[in-house]
């Protein structure tokens, strides 16, 4: 059970529809971990319910009724909507990976840490999925914006606290942190970045140049 | 601090009273369907336009389609043209289009789970999100209805709230002070994020975020429960 959730703001972004798909997708995928979350998610959006009611109707023309019921036979298009919940990957994940951690292009950024880049269409924000060797480090880093991680194997450690599959972390451009990958097995996680992160350490910074936003 | 943690209090246990009261509604619930109707379960609010949808998933009926669509159609038409630069056309087109999946998905609609203006303002933000997208030319893989993760079966205690919350919300909702009301239309009707928000109403983030967060207090929506 996911111990750390989003904000409640995001929360309500993600149940208004207003938060950029990448981040929609994250927090979507903690939603399909974690009951809390989906448990405020359905009462967000009786609260949109709600709104719509309270509304002032706009008239609606008697030929639309009309050309709605006589498109009704139409056949309804194909959904994947079958989303898996419990501690499986998330269904919307399973799409944008082709199944298979083992399918992806994996890219070395440090001896501990590698990086796959998916698209989600959203040019202003980078989802990628980072693998951290079991028990490595990724160095002491900032970041220019705000990043969004969300743990989907084995777990890691900031020394704040311990994060495991389902558990969901906000950072903001001023918190500096270095997480490190727990012992067993490694941790894969999906990150959401609007700006490219930062290493802070002296042995690392010349990195610093390398690290652009992959947003696609 | 303490009013709210007081009214919290109030809340659960109030959830607690329902829940037990609803085991038995549920078993009569089940043993309706299973003769072919839905019956309304005693000392519930009759959802007019629950029924309506279960009517139209269970039978095809056209007859209770046309009427759920004179009620919702022009609802739909007036979110679809809130804060936003949509022509009257596209917005036509929404309701056209979101009309057409409730007739294809109110099978799936389940009456103990939602209230039927939280399926339809479901349905109706993920349409609008992706014709939003679809003018902007956006490609993306996922569709705002990949990225809707429904309540589980499983979880009948958190059900039975919603459904019951719904009811309720839309009592609180009229006691709003305008100013928090007006902040949860720019979220909710315009899609707007909370900073987009504060820069059309010209107001620091902090101060919208601390009327929804009011707002929210105000409806009882539980947002937290550690």
């Amino acid at each position: 059970m996911a111990k750390h959730h989003p904000s409640n703001d995001l929360l309500m972004e993600h149940a208004a529809g207003s938060l950029p798909v990448a981040q929609a997708a994250c927090v979507a995928a903690h939603l399909s971990y974690c009951e809390r979350c989906r448990r405020i998610d359905s009462q967000l959006r009786t609260l949109g319910g709600a709104m719509l009611e309270r509304l002032e109707p706009v008239s609606v023309s008697e030929a639309l009724l009309d050309n709605v019921l006589a498109r009704l036979e139409d056949p309804a298009p194909l959904s994947y909507s079958d989303q898996t919940k419990g501690t499986e990957l998330p269904g919307l994940l399973e799409r944008l990976i082709n199944k298979d951690f083992s399918q992806l292009v994996w890219k070395r950024v440090t001896r501990a840490l590698s990086v796959s880049y998916l698209s989600t269409g959203d040019t202003n924000h980078e989802f990628a999925l980072l693998r951290i060797a079991e028990g490595g480090r990724i160095p002491e880093h900032t970041h220019g914006g705000n990043e969004m991680t969300l743990v989907l194997e084995g777990g890691f450690s900031d020394g704040r606290d311990s994060y495991h599959p389902g558990d969901f972390i906000f950072r903001s451009s001023e918190d500096k942190h270095a997480p490190v990958a727990l012992d067993g097995e490694d941790c894969i996680c999906l990150t959401v970045l609007d700006a490219p992160l930062r290493f802070t350490s002296w042995q690392h910074r010349w990195l610093n140049p390398f690290l652009k936003l992959r947003a696609s | 601090m303490a009013a709210a943690s007081c009214m919290l209090n109030v809340e659960i246990s109030q959830v607690l009273r329902c829940g037990m009261v609803e085991v038995k509604n549920d078993g009569e619930a089940d043993s309706g369907r299973g003769s072919g109707k839905w019956t309304v379960p005693t000392g519930r609010r009759t959802d007019e336009w629950s029924e309506c949808l279960v009517l139209i998933g269970k039978s095809n009926d056209r007859a209770s389609f046309t009427r759920f669509f004179r009620h919702f159609a022009p609802l739909i038409k007036a979110f679809a043209l809130a804060g936003s630069s949509m022509s009257a056309a596209h917005a036509d087109e929404l309701v056209q289009e979101v009309m057409l999946k409730v007739w294809q998905k109110a099978s799936g609609f389940n009456p103990e789970k939602a209230a039927a203006s939280t399926w339809i303002y479901t349905i109706a933000r993920n349409c609008r999100t992706d014709m939003f997208r679809r003018l902007q030319k956006f490609d993306t893989p996922l569709a705002a209805d990949d990225l809707n993760i429904e309540l589980e079966g499983e979880e009948p205690f958190t059900v039975l709230h919603t459904r019951r919350g719904s009811d309720r919300i839309k009592d609180l909702m009229g006691q709003l002070p305008p100013d928090q009301a007006q902040i949860l239309a720019k979220v909710y009707m315009e899609g707007k994020s909370h900073s987009e928000a504060a820069a059309e109403l010209d107001l620091p983030l902090g101060t919208v975020k601390s009327r929804v967060r009011l707002a929210i207090q105000k409806l009882q929506v539980q947002m937290d429960r550690q």
